[in-house]
Protein backbone atom coordinates (compact mmCIF):
# COMPACT_ATOMS: atom_id res chain seq x y z
CA UNK A 1 0.00 0.00 0.00
CA UNK A 2 2.74 2.21 1.00
CA UNK A 3 3.90 2.80 -2.62
CA UNK A 4 0.60 3.53 -4.01
CA UNK A 5 0.62 6.01 -1.14
CA UNK A 6 3.56 7.77 -2.26
CA UNK A 7 2.42 7.97 -6.18
CA UNK A 8 -1.23 9.35 -5.16
CA UNK A 9 0.71 12.42 -2.82
CA UNK A 10 3.22 12.77 -6.32
CA UNK A 11 0.38 13.65 -8.54
CA UNK A 12 -1.02 15.62 -6.35
CA UNK A 13 2.13 17.52 -5.96
CA UNK A 14 2.46 17.23 -9.64
CA UNK A 15 -0.82 19.24 -10.42
CA UNK A 16 -0.16 21.96 -7.69
CA UNK A 17 3.43 22.55 -8.55
CA UNK A 18 2.04 22.96 -12.60
CA UNK A 19 -0.81 25.00 -11.44
CA UNK A 20 -1.39 26.77 -14.17
CA UNK A 21 -1.63 24.33 -16.43
CA UNK A 22 -3.82 22.56 -14.42
CA UNK A 23 -6.52 25.69 -14.09
CA UNK A 24 -5.53 25.92 -18.11
CA UNK A 25 -6.91 22.65 -18.96
CA UNK A 26 -10.22 23.47 -17.09
CA UNK A 27 -10.60 26.01 -19.27
CA UNK A 28 -12.64 24.25 -21.42
CA UNK A 29 -15.00 22.52 -19.48
CA UNK A 30 -15.77 25.94 -17.41
CA UNK A 31 -16.67 27.21 -20.88
CA UNK A 32 -18.93 24.11 -21.91
CA UNK A 33 -20.19 24.51 -18.95
CA UNK A 34 -21.41 28.29 -19.31
CA UNK A 35 -22.39 27.65 -22.65
CA UNK A 36 -24.89 25.10 -22.05
CA UNK A 37 -25.90 27.03 -19.03
CA UNK A 38 -26.95 29.85 -21.45
CA UNK A 39 -28.41 26.95 -23.59
CA UNK A 40 -30.63 25.50 -21.25
CA UNK A 41 -31.79 29.04 -19.18
CA UNK A 42 -32.89 30.66 -22.30
CA UNK A 43 -35.13 27.01 -23.70
CA UNK A 44 -36.54 25.90 -20.13
CA UNK A 45 -37.42 29.55 -18.59
CA UNK A 46 -39.65 29.20 -15.98
CA UNK A 47 -41.14 25.79 -17.10
CA UNK A 48 -39.67 22.71 -17.94
CA UNK A 49 -38.50 20.80 -20.61
CA UNK A 50 -38.41 17.05 -20.35
CA UNK A 51 -39.64 16.64 -17.06
CA UNK A 52 -36.69 18.96 -15.71
CA UNK A 53 -37.13 22.24 -14.30
CA UNK A 54 -34.24 25.47 -14.34
CA UNK A 55 -32.96 24.55 -11.09
CA UNK A 56 -32.93 20.75 -11.74
CA UNK A 57 -31.34 21.95 -14.64
CA UNK A 58 -28.35 23.84 -12.98
CA UNK A 59 -27.41 20.19 -10.67
CA UNK A 60 -27.58 18.36 -13.63
CA UNK A 61 -24.99 20.34 -15.42
CA UNK A 62 -23.28 21.11 -12.02
CA UNK A 63 -22.59 17.84 -11.44
CA UNK A 64 -22.02 16.74 -15.29
CA UNK A 65 -19.32 19.53 -14.83
CA UNK A 66 -17.76 17.87 -11.81
CA UNK A 67 -17.76 14.52 -13.54
CA UNK A 68 -15.39 16.59 -16.31
CA UNK A 69 -13.10 17.43 -13.96
CA UNK A 70 -12.91 14.64 -12.21
CA UNK A 71 -10.33 11.78 -13.03
CA UNK A 72 -9.03 14.70 -15.55
CA UNK A 73 -5.06 14.77 -15.05
CA UNK A 74 -3.86 13.39 -18.40
CA UNK A 75 -2.89 9.91 -16.87
CA UNK A 76 -3.63 8.70 -20.88
CA UNK A 77 -1.35 11.08 -22.03
CA UNK A 78 1.51 10.29 -19.08
CA UNK A 79 0.78 6.45 -20.32
CA UNK A 80 1.01 7.34 -24.08
CA UNK A 81 4.36 9.08 -24.06
CA UNK A 82 6.06 6.76 -21.92
CA UNK A 83 4.72 3.73 -23.99
CA UNK A 84 6.19 5.59 -27.10
CA UNK A 85 8.92 6.39 -25.62
CA UNK A 86 9.49 2.76 -24.53
CA UNK A 87 9.88 4.56 -21.06
CA UNK A 88 7.15 1.76 -20.19
CA UNK A 89 9.89 -0.87 -20.00
CA UNK A 90 10.99 0.90 -16.69
CA UNK A 91 7.47 0.52 -15.75
CA UNK A 92 7.42 -2.66 -15.91
CA UNK A 93 10.51 -3.80 -13.81
CA UNK A 94 8.98 -2.18 -11.02
CA UNK A 95 7.64 -4.06 -8.29
CA UNK A 96 4.52 -2.56 -8.56
CA UNK A 97 1.38 -3.12 -10.51
CA UNK A 98 0.77 -1.22 -13.04
CA UNK A 99 -2.55 -0.69 -13.24
CA UNK A 100 -2.96 -0.02 -9.61
CA UNK A 101 -0.06 2.04 -9.70
CA UNK A 102 -2.18 4.56 -12.59
CA UNK A 103 -5.30 4.50 -9.94
CA UNK A 104 -3.44 5.62 -7.25
CA UNK A 105 -2.12 8.66 -9.38
CA UNK A 106 -5.56 9.45 -10.38
CA UNK A 107 -7.15 9.17 -7.03
CA UNK A 108 -4.38 11.14 -5.59
CA UNK A 109 -5.71 14.30 -8.11
CA UNK A 110 -9.45 13.91 -6.55
CA UNK A 111 -9.45 16.26 -3.79
CA UNK A 112 -7.62 19.21 -6.41
CA UNK A 113 -10.46 18.47 -8.77
CA UNK A 114 -12.98 18.31 -6.32
CA UNK A 115 -11.80 21.78 -4.95
CA UNK A 116 -12.10 22.95 -8.62
CA UNK A 117 -15.48 21.37 -9.21
CA UNK A 118 -16.95 23.42 -5.74
CA UNK A 119 -15.62 26.41 -6.73
CA UNK A 120 -17.54 25.88 -10.15
CA UNK A 121 -20.81 25.52 -7.73
CA UNK A 122 -20.28 28.37 -5.37
CA UNK A 123 -20.09 30.40 -8.47
CA UNK A 124 -22.88 29.30 -10.20
CA UNK A 125 -25.11 28.98 -7.47
CA UNK A 126 -24.05 32.73 -6.14
CA UNK A 127 -24.38 34.12 -10.00
CA UNK A 128 -27.80 31.76 -10.97
CA UNK A 129 -29.56 31.08 -7.48
CA UNK A 130 -30.33 27.67 -5.76
CA UNK A 131 -30.05 24.74 -7.53
CA UNK A 132 -32.25 21.55 -6.94
CA UNK A 133 -30.91 19.22 -3.99
CA UNK A 134 -32.91 16.42 -2.77
CA UNK A 135 -33.87 14.92 0.44
CA UNK A 136 -30.83 13.47 2.52
CA UNK A 137 -31.20 10.00 1.57
CA UNK A 138 -31.26 10.47 -1.89
CA UNK A 139 -27.96 12.69 -1.55
CA UNK A 140 -26.47 10.19 0.16
CA UNK A 141 -27.29 8.28 -3.00
CA UNK A 142 -25.39 10.94 -5.12
CA UNK A 143 -22.64 11.15 -2.57
CA UNK A 144 -21.98 7.49 -3.82
CA UNK A 145 -22.49 7.32 -7.10
CA UNK A 146 -20.31 10.27 -7.43
CA UNK A 147 -17.23 8.39 -5.96
CA UNK A 148 -18.26 5.51 -8.22
CA UNK A 149 -17.31 7.71 -11.15
CA UNK A 150 -13.75 7.75 -10.06
CA UNK A 151 -12.73 4.52 -10.59
CA UNK A 152 -15.15 4.22 -13.96
CA UNK A 153 -13.74 6.82 -15.89
CA UNK A 154 -10.38 5.66 -14.43
CA UNK A 155 -10.78 2.46 -16.45
CA UNK A 156 -12.54 4.05 -19.83
CA UNK A 157 -9.13 6.54 -19.53
CA UNK A 158 -6.83 4.27 -18.99
CA UNK A 159 -8.18 1.52 -21.20
CA UNK A 160 -8.03 3.69 -24.29
CA UNK A 161 -4.71 4.69 -23.12
CA UNK A 162 -3.84 1.19 -23.84
CA UNK A 163 -4.48 1.63 -27.33
CA UNK A 164 -0.82 3.19 -27.76
CA UNK A 165 1.00 -0.09 -27.43
CA UNK A 166 -0.48 -0.36 -31.02
CA UNK A 167 -1.12 2.86 -32.76
CA UNK A 168 1.36 5.92 -32.54
CA UNK A 169 -1.38 8.27 -32.70
CA UNK A 170 -2.95 9.18 -29.56
CA UNK A 171 -4.33 12.47 -29.69
CA UNK A 172 -7.20 11.21 -31.78
CA UNK A 173 -7.99 8.03 -30.04
CA UNK A 174 -8.46 10.93 -27.08
CA UNK A 175 -10.68 12.85 -28.99
CA UNK A 176 -12.35 9.97 -30.09
CA UNK A 177 -12.95 8.91 -27.11
CA UNK A 178 -13.98 12.16 -25.12
CA UNK A 179 -16.14 12.66 -28.15
CA UNK A 180 -17.78 9.52 -27.74
CA UNK A 181 -17.85 9.73 -23.52
CA UNK A 182 -19.25 13.20 -24.06
CA UNK A 183 -22.50 12.04 -25.59
CA UNK A 184 -22.73 8.32 -24.15
CA UNK A 185 -22.35 9.85 -20.64
CA UNK A 186 -24.92 12.13 -20.59
CA UNK A 187 -22.50 15.22 -20.11
CA UNK A 188 -24.15 17.34 -23.08
CA UNK A 189 -27.40 16.61 -23.02
CA UNK A 190 -29.26 14.47 -20.46
CA UNK A 191 -29.78 10.44 -22.11
CA UNK A 192 -33.53 11.24 -22.00
CA UNK A 193 -33.25 13.55 -25.05
CA UNK A 194 -31.60 11.32 -26.79
CA UNK A 195 -34.27 8.77 -29.46
CA UNK A 196 -35.72 6.67 -27.35
CA UNK A 197 -33.94 3.26 -28.52
CA UNK A 198 -30.57 4.78 -28.30
CA UNK A 199 -31.16 6.62 -24.98
CA UNK A 200 -32.17 3.07 -22.72
CA UNK A 201 -29.02 1.74 -24.80
CA UNK A 202 -26.89 4.39 -23.56
CA UNK A 203 -28.69 3.87 -19.94
CA UNK A 204 -27.22 0.46 -19.79
CA UNK A 205 -23.41 1.07 -20.99
CA UNK A 206 -20.79 1.98 -18.70
CA UNK A 207 -20.57 5.72 -19.76
CA UNK A 208 -23.72 6.50 -17.97
CA UNK A 209 -22.16 6.09 -14.91
CA UNK A 210 -19.65 8.50 -15.59
CA UNK A 211 -22.21 11.29 -15.80
CA UNK A 212 -25.95 10.52 -16.07
CA UNK A 213 -26.23 8.61 -12.98
CA UNK A 214 -25.04 11.24 -10.47
CA UNK A 215 -26.56 14.03 -11.91
CA UNK A 216 -30.38 12.68 -11.96
CA UNK A 217 -29.38 11.51 -9.09
CA UNK A 218 -29.11 14.80 -7.49
CA UNK A 219 -31.44 16.36 -10.06
CA UNK A 220 -33.99 14.21 -8.62
CA UNK A 221 -35.16 12.61 -11.72
CA UNK A 222 -33.77 9.09 -10.95
CA UNK A 223 -34.89 8.28 -7.35
CA UNK A 224 -35.79 5.17 -5.23
CA UNK A 225 -35.08 1.68 -6.79
CA UNK A 226 -34.12 3.30 -9.95
CA UNK A 227 -30.96 5.14 -8.11
CA UNK A 228 -29.91 2.14 -6.39
CA UNK A 229 -29.98 0.70 -9.83
CA UNK A 230 -27.86 3.13 -11.29
CA UNK A 231 -25.18 2.89 -8.03
CA UNK A 232 -25.14 -1.10 -8.78
CA UNK A 233 -24.61 -0.76 -12.31
CA UNK A 234 -21.93 1.90 -11.51
CA UNK A 235 -20.33 -1.24 -9.25
CA UNK A 236 -20.59 -4.14 -11.42
CA UNK A 237 -19.76 -1.84 -14.67
CA UNK A 238 -16.38 -0.73 -12.35
CA UNK A 239 -15.04 -4.58 -11.55
CA UNK A 240 -16.28 -6.15 -14.93
CA UNK A 241 -13.58 -3.11 -16.74
CA UNK A 242 -11.04 -3.42 -14.00
CA UNK A 243 -11.15 -7.05 -15.22
CA UNK A 244 -11.20 -6.43 -18.87
CA UNK A 245 -8.35 -3.77 -18.32
CA UNK A 246 -6.37 -6.47 -16.65
CA UNK A 247 -7.12 -8.76 -20.05
CA UNK A 248 -6.30 -5.65 -22.17
CA UNK A 249 -3.10 -4.64 -20.77
CA UNK A 250 -2.16 -8.88 -20.94
CA UNK A 251 -2.45 -8.67 -24.99
CA UNK A 252 -0.99 -5.14 -24.94
CA UNK A 253 2.30 -5.69 -23.07
CA UNK A 254 3.07 -8.50 -25.87
CA UNK A 255 2.79 -6.11 -28.42
CA UNK A 256 5.42 -3.77 -26.81
CA UNK A 257 8.74 -3.37 -28.93
CA UNK A 258 11.31 -0.86 -27.42
CA UNK A 259 13.87 -0.17 -29.65
CA UNK A 260 17.75 0.36 -28.26
CA UNK A 261 18.66 1.92 -25.24
CA UNK B 1 4.07 44.56 -55.99
CA UNK B 2 1.41 41.96 -57.07
CA UNK B 3 4.71 40.03 -57.98
CA UNK B 4 5.63 40.53 -54.45
CA UNK B 5 1.94 38.87 -52.79
CA UNK B 6 2.31 36.24 -55.67
CA UNK B 7 5.24 35.17 -54.71
CA UNK B 8 4.83 35.38 -50.92
CA UNK B 9 1.29 33.23 -51.47
CA UNK B 10 3.17 30.59 -53.44
CA UNK B 11 6.38 30.26 -50.94
CA UNK B 12 3.45 28.97 -48.02
CA UNK B 13 1.59 26.92 -50.71
CA UNK B 14 5.07 25.35 -51.00
CA UNK B 15 6.30 25.71 -47.06
CA UNK B 16 3.18 24.17 -46.31
CA UNK B 17 3.16 21.11 -48.85
CA UNK B 18 6.25 19.88 -47.87
CA UNK B 19 4.43 19.49 -44.25
CA UNK B 20 1.62 18.15 -46.02
CA UNK B 21 3.95 14.81 -47.69
CA UNK B 22 5.77 14.60 -44.47
CA UNK B 23 2.75 14.22 -42.68
CA UNK B 24 0.66 12.02 -45.48
CA UNK B 25 3.42 9.46 -45.04
CA UNK B 26 1.69 8.19 -41.82
CA UNK B 27 -1.95 7.06 -43.02
CA UNK B 28 -3.06 5.23 -40.15
CA UNK B 29 -2.14 9.05 -38.30
CA UNK B 30 -4.19 10.36 -41.00
CA UNK B 31 -6.86 8.52 -40.68
CA UNK B 32 -7.27 8.54 -36.96
CA UNK B 33 -7.20 12.88 -36.89
CA UNK B 34 -9.94 13.18 -39.56
CA UNK B 35 -12.10 10.22 -38.02
CA UNK B 36 -11.57 11.70 -34.61
CA UNK B 37 -12.13 15.57 -35.57
CA UNK B 38 -15.82 14.35 -37.49
CA UNK B 39 -16.38 12.01 -34.49
CA UNK B 40 -16.10 15.30 -32.24
CA UNK B 41 -18.17 17.71 -34.09
CA UNK B 42 -20.56 15.39 -35.11
CA UNK B 43 -21.38 14.84 -31.25
CA UNK B 44 -21.72 18.21 -31.11
CA UNK B 45 -24.39 18.50 -33.94
CA UNK B 46 -26.47 15.26 -32.80
CA UNK B 47 -26.63 17.60 -29.51
CA UNK B 48 -28.42 20.40 -31.70
CA UNK B 49 -30.64 17.98 -33.19
CA UNK B 50 -31.50 16.35 -29.72
CA UNK B 51 -32.02 19.62 -28.30
CA UNK B 52 -34.32 20.82 -31.29
CA UNK B 53 -36.09 17.89 -31.12
CA UNK B 54 -38.32 19.13 -28.15
CA UNK B 55 -37.49 22.63 -28.18
CA UNK B 56 -38.89 24.25 -31.58
CA UNK B 57 -36.73 27.57 -31.09
CA UNK B 58 -33.15 29.05 -28.90
CA UNK B 59 -33.81 32.37 -28.50
CA UNK B 60 -36.15 32.65 -31.20
CA UNK B 61 -33.39 31.03 -33.66
CA UNK B 62 -34.48 27.50 -35.85
CA UNK B 63 -32.90 24.71 -35.95
CA UNK B 64 -30.86 25.17 -39.16
CA UNK B 65 -29.85 28.74 -38.81
CA UNK B 66 -28.46 27.48 -35.06
CA UNK B 67 -26.62 24.90 -37.07
CA UNK B 68 -25.51 27.26 -39.40
CA UNK B 69 -23.48 29.28 -37.16
CA UNK B 70 -22.30 25.90 -35.36
CA UNK B 71 -20.95 24.74 -38.48
CA UNK B 72 -19.42 28.17 -39.66
CA UNK B 73 -17.25 27.64 -36.71
CA UNK B 74 -16.05 24.34 -37.50
CA UNK B 75 -15.21 25.53 -40.77
CA UNK B 76 -12.92 27.81 -39.53
CA UNK B 77 -11.54 25.62 -37.04
CA UNK B 78 -10.87 23.23 -39.64
CA UNK B 79 -9.24 25.77 -42.03
CA UNK B 80 -7.01 26.87 -39.05
CA UNK B 81 -6.09 23.35 -38.39
CA UNK B 82 -5.41 22.48 -42.34
CA UNK B 83 -3.56 25.57 -43.49
CA UNK B 84 -2.35 27.31 -40.55
CA UNK B 85 -1.64 24.62 -37.73
CA UNK B 86 1.58 25.90 -37.37
CA UNK B 87 0.61 29.27 -35.20
CA UNK B 88 0.02 27.00 -32.17
CA UNK B 89 3.95 25.90 -31.81
CA UNK B 90 5.02 29.43 -31.19
CA UNK B 91 4.87 28.93 -27.64
CA UNK B 92 7.29 26.09 -27.76
CA UNK B 93 9.32 27.48 -30.08
CA UNK B 94 9.84 30.58 -28.43
CA UNK B 95 10.65 28.69 -25.22
CA UNK B 96 13.34 26.26 -27.01
CA UNK B 97 14.93 29.07 -28.62
CA UNK B 98 14.05 27.21 -31.92
CA UNK B 99 12.60 30.58 -33.51
CA UNK B 100 15.80 31.57 -34.21
CA UNK B 101 15.88 29.34 -37.20
CA UNK B 102 12.69 31.12 -38.68
CA UNK B 103 14.51 34.44 -38.13
CA UNK B 104 17.41 34.32 -40.59
CA UNK B 105 15.21 33.11 -43.66
CA UNK B 106 14.18 35.73 -46.08
CA UNK B 107 10.58 34.96 -45.87
CA UNK B 108 7.70 36.65 -42.79
CA UNK B 109 8.32 34.89 -39.94
CA UNK B 110 4.40 34.86 -38.79
CA UNK B 111 4.20 32.73 -41.87
CA UNK B 112 6.98 30.56 -41.91
CA UNK B 113 5.40 29.86 -38.41
CA UNK B 114 1.99 29.25 -39.50
CA UNK B 115 2.98 26.38 -42.38
CA UNK B 116 5.19 24.85 -39.95
CA UNK B 117 2.47 21.93 -39.21
CA UNK B 118 -0.08 20.40 -40.67
CA UNK B 119 -3.37 19.54 -38.07
CA UNK B 120 -5.30 16.70 -40.70
CA UNK B 121 -7.83 16.74 -38.29
CA UNK B 122 -8.74 20.19 -40.32
CA UNK B 123 -9.70 18.34 -42.99
CA UNK B 124 -12.56 16.24 -41.01
CA UNK B 125 -13.91 19.67 -39.79
CA UNK B 126 -13.90 21.39 -43.03
CA UNK B 127 -15.71 18.85 -44.59
CA UNK B 128 -18.65 18.13 -42.37
CA UNK B 129 -18.66 21.80 -41.52
CA UNK B 130 -18.98 22.65 -45.60
CA UNK B 131 -21.58 19.77 -45.69
CA UNK B 132 -23.74 21.40 -42.67
CA UNK B 133 -23.31 24.54 -44.15
CA UNK B 134 -24.65 23.16 -47.36
CA UNK B 135 -27.74 21.61 -45.64
CA UNK B 136 -28.32 24.13 -43.78
CA UNK B 137 -28.32 26.54 -46.43
CA UNK B 138 -30.88 24.69 -48.16
CA UNK B 139 -33.54 24.16 -45.31
CA UNK B 140 -33.20 27.63 -43.68
CA UNK B 141 -35.73 29.94 -44.49
CA UNK B 142 -33.46 32.12 -46.53
CA UNK B 143 -34.58 34.69 -49.03
CA UNK B 144 -32.13 33.97 -52.39
CA UNK B 145 -30.57 36.57 -54.85
CA UNK B 146 -27.20 36.21 -56.73
CA UNK B 147 -26.72 39.83 -54.25
CA UNK B 148 -27.44 37.62 -51.20
CA UNK B 149 -25.52 34.79 -52.62
CA UNK B 150 -21.88 37.40 -52.99
CA UNK B 151 -22.73 38.96 -49.77
CA UNK B 152 -22.60 35.24 -48.03
CA UNK B 153 -18.88 34.43 -49.65
CA UNK B 154 -18.05 37.98 -48.60
CA UNK B 155 -18.83 37.01 -44.61
CA UNK B 156 -18.40 33.63 -44.42
CA UNK B 157 -15.01 34.30 -46.03
CA UNK B 158 -14.19 37.46 -43.40
CA UNK B 159 -15.53 35.88 -40.15
CA UNK B 160 -12.76 32.45 -40.97
CA UNK B 161 -10.49 35.44 -41.15
CA UNK B 162 -11.67 37.13 -37.67
CA UNK B 163 -10.98 33.66 -35.96
CA UNK B 164 -7.89 33.11 -38.15
CA UNK B 165 -6.43 36.53 -36.58
CA UNK B 166 -7.80 35.72 -33.41
CA UNK B 167 -5.86 32.81 -33.37
CA UNK B 168 -2.76 34.67 -34.33
CA UNK B 169 -2.95 37.77 -32.35
CA UNK B 170 -3.26 34.99 -28.51
CA UNK B 171 -0.71 32.65 -29.81
CA UNK B 172 1.63 35.53 -29.83
CA UNK B 173 1.14 36.15 -26.42
CA UNK B 174 3.48 33.28 -25.71
CA UNK B 175 6.15 35.71 -26.28
CA UNK B 176 5.78 37.91 -23.72
CA UNK B 177 4.69 34.25 -21.26
CA UNK B 178 7.14 32.06 -22.68
CA UNK B 179 5.94 29.02 -21.18
CA UNK B 180 5.86 25.93 -22.94
CA UNK B 181 1.99 25.81 -23.77
CA UNK B 182 0.10 28.44 -25.93
CA UNK B 183 -2.17 28.54 -22.67
CA UNK B 184 -3.73 31.91 -23.72
CA UNK B 185 -4.30 31.08 -27.16
CA UNK B 186 -6.07 27.74 -25.77
CA UNK B 187 -8.07 29.58 -23.40
CA UNK B 188 -9.36 31.90 -25.85
CA UNK B 189 -10.40 29.07 -28.27
CA UNK B 190 -12.45 28.06 -26.20
CA UNK B 191 -13.98 31.63 -25.49
CA UNK B 192 -15.11 31.22 -29.09
CA UNK B 193 -16.59 28.18 -28.68
CA UNK B 194 -19.35 29.81 -27.53
CA UNK B 195 -19.78 31.41 -30.66
CA UNK B 196 -21.35 28.52 -32.01
CA UNK B 197 -24.66 29.43 -30.16
CA UNK B 198 -26.81 32.58 -30.26
CA UNK B 199 -25.42 35.44 -28.71
CA UNK B 200 -29.09 36.31 -27.47
CA UNK B 201 -28.37 33.63 -24.84
CA UNK B 202 -25.18 34.85 -22.66
CA UNK B 203 -25.59 37.64 -20.27
CA UNK B 204 -25.06 41.45 -21.59
CA UNK B 205 -21.89 41.95 -20.53
CA UNK B 206 -20.43 38.59 -22.42
CA UNK B 207 -22.58 39.78 -24.82
CA UNK B 208 -20.72 42.79 -24.92
CA UNK B 209 -17.38 41.08 -24.46
CA UNK B 210 -17.91 38.44 -27.60
CA UNK B 211 -18.52 41.96 -29.61
CA UNK B 212 -15.51 43.98 -28.88
CA UNK B 213 -13.03 42.85 -26.74
CA UNK B 214 -12.68 39.01 -27.75
CA UNK B 215 -14.91 39.71 -31.44
CA UNK B 216 -15.94 35.94 -31.63
CA UNK B 217 -19.64 36.81 -32.53
CA UNK B 218 -18.26 38.12 -36.00
CA UNK B 219 -17.32 34.33 -36.63
CA UNK B 220 -20.83 32.82 -36.88
CA UNK B 221 -23.39 34.81 -35.22
CA UNK B 222 -23.54 38.34 -36.95
CA UNK B 223 -23.22 36.85 -40.38
CA UNK B 224 -25.54 34.89 -39.89
CA UNK B 225 -27.77 36.74 -38.32
CA UNK B 226 -27.21 39.25 -41.49
CA UNK B 227 -28.34 36.44 -43.94
CA UNK B 228 -31.16 35.73 -41.54
CA UNK B 229 -32.41 39.35 -41.56
CA UNK B 230 -32.67 38.74 -37.38
CA UNK B 231 -32.20 40.89 -34.73
CA UNK B 232 -28.74 42.11 -34.95
CA UNK B 233 -29.14 42.36 -38.73
CA UNK B 234 -27.04 45.21 -39.82
CA UNK B 235 -24.44 44.61 -37.50
CA UNK B 236 -23.39 41.15 -39.46
CA UNK B 237 -22.38 43.65 -42.20
CA UNK B 238 -19.09 44.82 -40.30
CA UNK B 239 -17.99 41.58 -40.75
CA UNK B 240 -15.42 41.89 -43.15
CA UNK B 241 -14.23 45.33 -41.16
CA UNK B 242 -14.02 43.79 -38.03
CA UNK B 243 -11.65 40.84 -40.14
CA UNK B 244 -9.39 43.57 -41.92
CA UNK B 245 -8.92 45.38 -38.02
CA UNK B 246 -8.50 41.89 -36.68
CA UNK B 247 -5.58 41.34 -39.13
CA UNK B 248 -3.74 44.44 -38.45
CA UNK B 249 -4.00 43.82 -34.76
CA UNK B 250 -2.50 40.36 -35.28
CA UNK B 251 0.16 41.51 -37.04
CA UNK B 252 0.86 44.69 -35.29
CA UNK B 253 0.87 42.53 -31.44
CA UNK B 254 2.97 39.61 -33.20
CA UNK B 255 5.71 41.87 -34.57
CA UNK B 256 5.53 43.62 -30.51
CA UNK B 257 6.22 40.06 -29.54
CA UNK B 258 9.06 39.03 -32.07
CA UNK B 259 10.69 42.53 -30.70
CA UNK B 260 10.49 41.60 -27.69
CA UNK B 261 12.09 37.94 -28.35
CA UNK B 262 15.09 37.55 -26.83
CA UNK B 263 16.54 33.63 -27.95
CA UNK B 264 16.97 30.57 -25.31
CA UNK B 265 20.32 30.58 -23.35
CA UNK B 266 22.60 28.36 -24.06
Amino acid sequence: MRPYLALARASARSVLTYRLTFVFSMFGLIFQLLALLAIWHAVIGAGQVNGLTWPQMKSYLLVAFSCGALVSLYTDFGMAARIQSGMVAVDLTRPIDYQKARLAETVGGVWIELLVAALGWCGVITLLGTIFWPDPVHLLLFVLSLAAVVPLKFLVVYITGLACFWTQNYLGINWARVAVVNLLSGALIPLSFLPSWFGTVAEYLPFAGITSTPALILAGDLHGLAAVRGLLLQVVWALLLWLLARATWATAVRQLTVHGG
Amino acid sequence: MTGEWMRTARLYVRLLGAQLRAAAQYKADFLVMIFAAVLSQGVGLIFLAALFARVPHLDGWSFWLVALMYAMVTVAEGIGSLLFEGTWRLAAMVNSGELDYLLVRPYPVALQLMSSAVGFNGLGNLVLGTAMIVVALCYAPLQWSPLQGLILVLLAGSAVVVKLAMNLATNAASFWLQGRNPVVAYAMHQVGELARYPLGIYPVGLRVVLTTVVPFAFTSYYPVSYLADGVDATIGLLTPAVAVACVFIAIWVFRRGLRRYESAGS
